[in-house]
């Protein structure tokens, strides 16, 4: 376990030190998505809030696209990072380097998933928390609850970003994820959308996001347009999901090194 | 730690590597256009390859481009799977037991890749210990250890993107030690350095042998480099070995006897003849050895090649 720990610990720090060396990283990493989060809020403005969505008065809608895009954020960001760091570490040669030594294959994509998770998304999360605060959704009563949302982000960001980076491993042609994901996970999980507003099959589709289900959960927490099934159903979902994506990383984790060991795939960039 | 179930070793398998008919072969896809299905080719990478890394010396590798030297290596050193054959690490079972392996050897090719070029000396060897299970203060012992045996004490705490091609290669030696290993992948690891660097690095290899008792595989451009530093060497071909030996071994199988050589004045074709007949006057005499590159080049070319 604590060589598993020190394989973690170490994939964070080399993230820190390697990708986000400069201020400028972190600048970006705050102004793109405040941008969109903007640009969502003032295409909602121009109309009149009838409760149609669930969603009663403008603080609501501006609470309700704080969570959606501060969960969406740690989501996405795990799909950029698994593509680039693919790319990278392929073509500098250290995914070999890396694969050359005994340490844990799983802990290496969690640790890589959850050091750009932390580095990619804190500065957007503390806009969100100020969002939050702003429109009084979050107050000293439910401030408690804060540690909880972010618990619940981390994890299922994390089991998604391991998955993900190993799905990268796998192939260095998989950068198609990045375009299956983006657009349906925006579209469906109800970051921006209430999902209640979706058709039936939209609405099935959402289920295959675990974000829905950390977003329903997020904002039954919150109370915000409470839309979600209830705690037992969404979080059973969401257990679900991410149990599949460990299910689905231990395979493909096994895959890639058997993939490696009869192809020597990992040199090739 | 990986644990392994040892077959019981016989002595002669402890302390060395041993393969006993490799075979390597790739599944390759020709290319026939974007819908167009494209044949698949079996290429043999290496055939039937045996031999032994024992540690304490320095075993090298020679062969051509496409000779299958570097297919070898990570064949060896369990980064690919063999198609068939036995390979065993101190008596152990390299194949089944690739993890354990991976704790003992380490892999050091030439180039500037296979570092992290915006960390510095410091946090690239911090970042690949801890790949080994190495924390706090016996790594930060180690690394300050490794930094001063590579010479790069001074650039620790610079990115390696700042660094000369030769500091690069050092940092890359270092890593290669950082987690000691019993042995060491060499994969031409003096490419594209200046004679200085070269040397230093030379000198480094056969400290580690010698004095550190690793055993080094070494596959290199360089025949003049195989000739200073290794023990016992292979000449692969077409992913066969072709000949094998010490290089005295090597040069007495493959050429002739050393030449001697007399300088005289002036030159005739038949000198021999007159410098008995006349007694000419010997203005100087010389023994020249055949170097390894032409022995290189002798058993490359030879139609019947012939392994010993």
């Amino acid at each position: 376990m604590k060589r598993i720990l020190l394989v973690v610990k170490a994939e964070i720090f080399k993230q820190q030190k390697h990708d986000y060396h400069s201020p400028f990283v972190y600048f970006s990493l705050l102004v793109w998505p405040v941008l969109g989060f903007l640009e969502v809020y003032y295409t909602y403005k121009p109309f009149e809030i009838t409760g149609y969505m669930g969603i009663t008065d403008r603080k609501e809608l501006l609470a309700f696209l704080g969570t959606g895009f501060m969960a969406y954020t740690c989501f996405w960001s795990m799909i950029q990072n698994a593509w680039s760091m693919a790319n990278q570490e392929r073509t500098g040669g250290t995914l070999e380097i890396t694969f050359l030594s005994p340490a844990n294959r799983l802990a290496i994509s969690y640790g890589r998933a959850l050091g750009a998770l932390v580095q990619e998304v804190w500065m957007f999360c503390c806009f969100c928390v100020f969002i939050l605060i702003y429109t009084g959704t979050l107050v000293l009563g439910n401030l408690v609850m804060l540690p909880f949302i972010f618990l619940l982000l981390i994890i299922s960001s994390t089991i998604w970003g391991g998955m993900l980076n190993t799905v990268f491993m796998f192939s260095r042609d998989a950068s198609i994820i990045m375009d299956l994901f983006d657009m349906p996970m925006t579209l469906f999980s109800g970051s921006r959308i209430p999902v209640r507003c979706f058709p039936q099959w939209a609405k099935v589709l959402s289920l295959f996001f675990p974000l829905t289900y950390c977003l329903n959960i997020i904002r039954l927490v919150l109370h915000i347009q409470e839309e979600g099934n209830g705690w037992a159903v969404d979080l059973s979902g969401l257990a679900v999901c991410l149990s599949i994506m460990v299910a689905i990383t231990v395979i493909l984790i096994q895959k890639v090194e058997q993939h490696n060991r009869e192809n020597g795939e990992l040199q090739f960039y | 730690m990986c644990s392994v179930v040892r077959d019981e070793p016989g002595n002669q398998e402890e302390g060395k590597i041993i393969a006993r008919y490799l075979v390597k072969d790739y599944i390759l896809k020709e290319k026939k256009g974007l819908f167009a299905r494209g044949q698949k080719k079996v290429v043999h990478a290496v055939k039937d390859l045996s031999l032994e890394i024992p540690q304490g010396k320095i075993t090298g590798v020679l062969g051509i481009n496409g000779a299958g030297k570097t297919t070898t290596i990570r064949m060896l050193a369990s980064i690919i799977a063999p198609t068939s054959g036995s390979l065993t690490m101190n008596g152990v079972d390299a194949v089944k037991n690739h993890l354990w392996v991976k704790e003992r050897i380490n892999v050091i090719s030439g180039g500037e890749r296979n570092l992290y070029w915006r960390l510095t000396a410091k946090e690239n060897l911090r970042y690949f210990g801890s790949l080994y299970g190495l924390s706090g203060n016996s790594l930060n012992e180690k690394i300050a250890d490794l930094l001063k045996t590579v010479s790069l004490e001074e650039a620790a705490d610079i990115p390696v993107e700042r660094y000369s091609k030769g500091m690069k290669q050092r940092l890359q030696i270092a890593r290669g030690l950082i987690n000691d290993p019993e042995y060491l992948f060499m994969d031409e690891p003096t490419l594209g350095l200046d004679i200085v660097i070269a040397k230093e690095i030379r000198r480094l290899v056969q400290e580690l042998a010698k004095e550190k008792k690793k055993g080094i595989l070494l596959t290199t451009h360089y025949i003049r480099e195989a000739e200073e530093l290794c023990d016992y060497i292979y000449v692969l071909d077409k992913g066969k070995i072709i000949a094998q030996g010490t290089r005295e071994e090597l040069k007495e199988l493959f050429m002739y006897k050393p030449q001697l050589l007399i300088k005289v004045k002036p030159s005739d074709d038949h000198v021999l003849n007159l410098l008995m007949k006349h007694q000419i006057q010997v203005d100087g005499l010389s023994i020249q050895e055949p170097e390894l590159e032409e022995v290189l080049m002798k058993i490359i070319s030879q139609p019947d090649r012939r392994s010993q």
